[in-house]
């Protein structure tokens, strides 16, 4: 791949300055992938390799206190018959689905709400935007720690005033009808301004003649937001959704503060579930396999992001 | 010393207490080679700046005799030979340990200054509960990594990490009378709790600070005799017992950790049932048979019926704090947990806590009994220092010292077990716990086999997932145990274990 | 913004005149519900152990520093300053290592950029796990396990492809005139992107820096997995408290407010760039 991006690159400068030498021309490319080079072998070397290594784990069965199994290909398919055979993996999937089909849609409806909301020209509302974005720049771990002062009935205000007015409510985090609502809601607090600040990019681009003719034809704020103003956001939605959805399989700290995977396996999304395995029961082999489907699941979005909206979306 | 001396925010220069033991440390090892009795640095001095106390002290050897805590004579005296040979070796030396959270580590890390301060050694201790302290170090020793020094072997994974090399072989340190003089006494810890911490060849890998047996507290007794009634000895008792008492004085009537795969399974095994088929040799688990569901659903009903909110996520601690505040009256657990409640100074119960053994099923009676203890994790680069330091925190007189004079209970030291004053301090509100204690410490239940094979983290996780489903009412407990023999046969052989399903 | 855009907004503000003080009152509304999880936290770092979990709340009270106090000193203090050393040396390596691969992906046109943008944004997007599982068992074999070395190459795996990324959209938007003279004169790529261009991208270049600190020191996945004790970083600390310390709420929200207020401080000075950060560059907004 290197020597045919060295042999056929040619600079846009080269087109803007024409009729250059042939060895200057070589020589300023050469110039340019010095700039490239090192990134791509430190690229490389810290994400392909370990990738392609991952990929080499999932075919053995390697666990640290099997001695040799690091090495035992005797069986390469031995975890991914498992994965499929394992009820586990298939009901974490499930789980992550429903986490990221509510995180998403909610972070949607909130943050198109209140793009609306603000969007309009004058300082307070412009100072007003930076404050909702707090919660999307607050470290992950700190949001967690949040929620658990909030889901923790001993000292979370919303316990002790609804035990203050005589309506005592149960911990959320350890019911199984309410602990994954308590991780969508942390998740839709703390990524709906995400939504927000790209919506609202989108919505302050809107070009000014259908907005004009459906306000000549007397169409109403609703009908007007319904059938202008929506379809015109529907790239910015897609692509706002889209990435959420990607980073809504992350939802790591949340879990890990919150609900461990339970309680029984209510929150026990692919994500935590692979880690449970890799790293609390050392089935480190296994829980390649897993992590690999999951790196295929994720390559699959990202190539869906760059089909459908090209490398660069330009909200502004 | 000088990266002892840490900066406060304003720039000023602070001297941490750990500096500041160090900074006695010098004239501690001294005063004990001259063979008197010093007193060690007491934690409760404020700390002043290193370079002002030490020559003051080496003039008047007993700066801080009023406040600190009395040291016992006897540890200075045997072990001023070895200390003051060690205290040269172990100047310079960091010592990492890592304890979980129980009443025995948060008290031999409060004392450890007392080590530092004779050793020259400087100890930092890493606690975490139970849970976390498991998932963290069997990630840790699996790498064979030298990140602690000393850990806590614990019940549950006595096995994998002993039998998977992960620990140090203590017998050349006990045999060794240079590392080990013959008056510390190996010998001494009781059979059942070192049971488990013995590799397949017999040899010691940690030593025991506590051997847990089930017990039951009622940290509010008076209520059941308010009703009529006397602790339960069976099953059938106990619903009966709780049924009378459930929220009288705003008071649950049970409470219990998260830890549902040891507290489950004396109810489990009550009732006929069992974890695998023929531990350690056939590890086919069997979970699926109606005993086992039985178990698991009058235990799952226990904690959905009885027990205060969110009970289900409540750490070791927390379930004990809810005893503490008289928040909720039943527990069955070790000792350990529940000794506290009859402390005036810890807790509201003190003068109604009530004790009785762990209650019978249809089949009998199954108390769990575990032990746990510390030793050197295998990729460790301090290990005579290490070994020091589990040499001086399983003394003979350091036990005796945490039993008699801080009441810690559940210690494994017979020659201590069997003295007045452990039977006098387990005098419990009036009961005689010692006894209920010392016949625990007897026993080598071969019921317990099923908890020590490698891979039973994930069969206990499986059973954990069950029960609380159960609890919460999201599976029968037939369904929930049937899933649970499924997900532990899968991961029992993913682990390379041959099973017959 | 254009000046349409201006215009239309004016225009509207106008004729909505009277929905106005309501639409204020909703948005103050919604500050208060989405500030407060996150005041709450910050309040009660400075609130006496009596008062947590006191109902009804009270509101004024002689703020304490008791929680910050317990903090210093010790392990927390020291996950600070290993979080600060890895932040600082993994930024300035991605800056090193991407912004070059930047201007040249900018200005030269290479046959594979489609694979190689799509690798870069994959591996930007990738659950942490995927790499934690290789880089953990090579490092047991290294011996970097609990090594800040260690951590800033993890942290190349997602904040160089953020670099090359973020630094390109703003490389693309100098205007490639401004090379070409000095080009012509002879000039080396490289000595004229030192001379005319890195200075006219210090804004992007700030803001780039900004976000590789700040996705280095707020991770907490990598640092949990890959370090123990001397190498662990501000976030996993704050974590440790709350399993160690007895649940001592006031210490956790002080622990959880030292690590999230440089985080805020920064990450408002590059508000305009969150979309562009958060996204590798994929997105301009």
């Amino acid at each position: 791949m290197a020597d045919r991006n060295d042999t056929r690159a040619s600079t846009d400068l080269q087109q803007l300055v024409l009729a250059p030498a042939h060895g200057w021309e070589n020589q300023r490319r050469r110039e340019f992938m010095y700039g490239l080079w090192p990134a791509l072998i430190v690229l490389v070397v810290v994400t392909l390799l370990p990738t392609i290594y991952l990929f080499v784990t999932s075919l053995t069965p390697l666990n640290p206190t099997l001695p040799g199994s690091e090495t035992d290909f005797s069986d390469p398919l031995q975890n991914y018959v498992a994965l499929i055979q394992d009820g586990r993996v298939q009901e974490s999937v499930w789980i992550q689905v429903q986490l990221s089909f509510w995180t998403v849609g909610f972070q949607l409806l909130a943050g198109l709400a209140v793009a609306v909301l603000l969007n309009s020209r004058s300082r307070f509302l412009e100072a007003v935007r930076t404050m909702f974005l707090i919660p999307m720049v607050l470290p992950p771990i700190v949001v967690a720690i949040i929620w658990k002062v909030l889901y923790t009935p001993d000292i979370s205000p919303f316990h002790l005033f609804l035990n203050a007015i005589g309506h005592p409510m149960g911990a959320m985090i350890t019911s199984p009808d309410y602990a994954l609502w308590s991780i969508i809601i942390a998740d839709v607090w703390e990524w709906f301004p995400f939504t927000m600040l790209m919506l609202l990019a989108a919505l302050q681009m809107l070009p000014e003649e259908p907005l004009e003719a459906a306000l000549i034809d007397g169409a109403g704020a609703w009908q007007k937001f319904m059938y202008v103003v929506l379809p015109l956001l529907r790239p910015a939605i897609l692509v706002a959704g889209l990435f959420r959805l990607i980073d809504s399989m992350k939802a790591f700290p949340l879990i890990y503060i919150l609900t461990q995977g339970g309680p029984g396996s209510v929150t026990n999304v692919t994500n935590w579930y692979s880690f449970m395995q890799a790293f609390n029961f050392s089935y480190l082999g296994f829980a390649s396999a897993i992590t690999v489907v999951m790196v295929l699941a994720t390559f699959l979005l990202a190539w869906l992001i760059i089909r459908t909206v090209g490398m660069e979306v330009d909200v502004e | 010393m000088s990266d002892q001396m840490s900066k406060d925010p304003s720039g000023k220069r602070i001297v941490t207490r750990r500096a500041f033991l160090g900074a006695v440390t010098a004239l501690g090892a001294a005063a004990i080679a001259a063979g008197c009795q010093t007193p060690a640095a007491a934690p409760t001095t404020a700390p002043k700046p290193a370079a002002t106390t030490a020559p003051a002290a080496t003039q008047a050897p007993k700066p801080a005799a009023t406040t600190a805590p009395a040291p016992s004579a006897a540890a200075a005296a045997t072990q001023a030979p070895t200390q003051a040979g060690a205290a040269k070796k172990l100047a310079g030396v960091s010592l990492n340990g890592a304890l979980f959270q129980h009443p025995y580590s948060d008290q031999i890390k409060a004392l450890t200054p007392e080590f530092e301060a004779l050793t020259g050694a400087k100890v930092n201790i890493d606690v975490n509960v139970f849970a976390n302290y498991n998932q963290k170090m069997d990630l840790e020793l699996s790498t064979k990594g030298s990140a602690y020094d000393f850990a806590n072997i614990t019940f549950i994974y006595t096995s994998k990490w002993i039998g998977a090399g992960w620990f140090t072989d203590l017998e050349p340190y006990i045999a060794d009378p240079n590392k080990t003089p013959k008056e510390w006494n190996a010998d001494d810890f009781a059979p059942a709790a070192m049971q488990a911490l013995r590799g397949k060849d017999g040899h010691r890998f940690a030593m025991p600070h506590e051997c847990g047996g089930q017990l039951m507290a009622a940290a509010r007794g008076d209520l059941v005799e308010k009703a009529g009634l006397q602790m339960p000895k069976t099953f059938d008792e106990m619903i009966k017992v709780f049924d009378a008492v459930q929220d009288k004085d705003g008071v649950k009537a049970f409470v219990e950790d998260n830890l549902h795969h040891w507290e489950s399974i004396g109810y489990i095994q009550g009732y006929g049932g069992s974890i695998l088929k023929n531990p350690p040799d056939n590890l086919t688990p069997v979970l699926d048979t109606p005993e086992v569901a039985q178990g698991a659903g009058f235990y799952a009903n226990l904690l959905k019926k009885y027990c205060p909110d969110g009970v289900l996520s409540y750490t070791d601690t927390q379930a004990m704090e809810a005893q503490l505040q008289g928040r909720a009256n039943f527990r069955t657990q070790s000792l350990a947990w529940l000794s506290p409640i009859a402390d005036p100074a810890k807790s509201k119960c003190a003068t109604t806590v009530k004790y009785a053994v762990f209650p019978s099923g249809p089949k009998g009676a199954f108390p769990q009994i575990n032990s746990h203890g510390a030793g050197i994790p295998i990729g460790s680069k301090n290990k005579d220092a290490a070994w020091e330091w589990i040499k001086w925190a399983y003394s003979p007189e350091m036990i005796k010292r945490l039993s008699i004079e801080l009441k810690y209970s559940t210690i494994c030291r017979l020659s201590v077990v069997n003295t007045p004053e452990y039977k006098k301090m387990m005098t419990l509100n009036g009961q005689d716990v010692a006894s209920l204690y010392a016949n625990l410490l007897g026993q080598k239940p071969a019921y317990m086999a099923y908890r020590t094979v490698v891979p039973f983290p994930q069969i206990g996780a499986a059973i954990n997932k069950a029960v609380s489903a159960i609890a919460t009412g999201q599976a029968t407990p037939e369904a929930a145990m049937k899933t649970a023999n499924q997900e532990a046969a899968a991961d029992i052989k993913k682990a390379g274990f041959k099973i017959d399903i | 913004m254009s000046s349409s855009a201006v215009a239309k907004q004016s225009s509207k503000a106008r004729r909505r005149a009277w929905t106005r003080p309501l639409g204020y009152a909703a948005v103050i509304l919604l500050i208060i519900v989405v500030m407060f999880p996150f005041l709450w936290l910050l309040i009660m770092s400075f609130k006496p152990d009596e008062l947590i979990a006191a109902w009804p709340p009270v509101l004024f009270f002689q703020p304490t520093l008791e929680h910050y106090a317990a903090l210093f000193g010790g392990q927390y203090q020291r996950s600070f300053t290993n979080s600060t050393i890895v932040g600082v040396t993994t930024t300035v390596l991605s800056l090193l290592f991407g912004v070059p691969a930047s201007y040249t992906l900018s200005r030269s046109r290479i046959r594979g950029q489609g694979p190689i943008a799509l690798w870069i944004l994959a591996t930007r997007m990738a659950p942490p796990i995927a790499f934690t599982i290789p880089f953990f068992l090579v490092y047991q074999r290294l011996d970097w396990l609990d090594t800040l070395h260690g951590l800033v190459i993890v942290y190349l795996t997602f904040n160089l492809s953020l670099v090359i990324w973020m630094m390109r959209t703003f490389f693309d938007s100098i205007p490639r005139v401004l090379e070409e003279a000095a080009l012509i004169d002879g000039a080396s790529v490289w000595g004229t992107f030192l001379r005319v261009i890195l200075p006219l991208s210090a804004p992007g270049l700030a803001a780039t820096a900004i976000f590789t600190f700040l996705f280095s020191w707020n991770d907490f996945f990598y640092a949990l997995i890959l370090t123990r004790t001397k190498s662990m970083t501000a976030p996993v600390a704050v974590v440790n408290f709350m399993t160690y310390e007895g649940w001592e709420w006031g210490n956790i929200a002080a622990g959880g407010t030292m690590v999230m207020l440089p985080v805020v401080i920064f990450s408002l000075l590059v508000r305009n760039y969150l979309v562009r950060g958060l996204t590798a560059g994929a997105v301009k907004g």
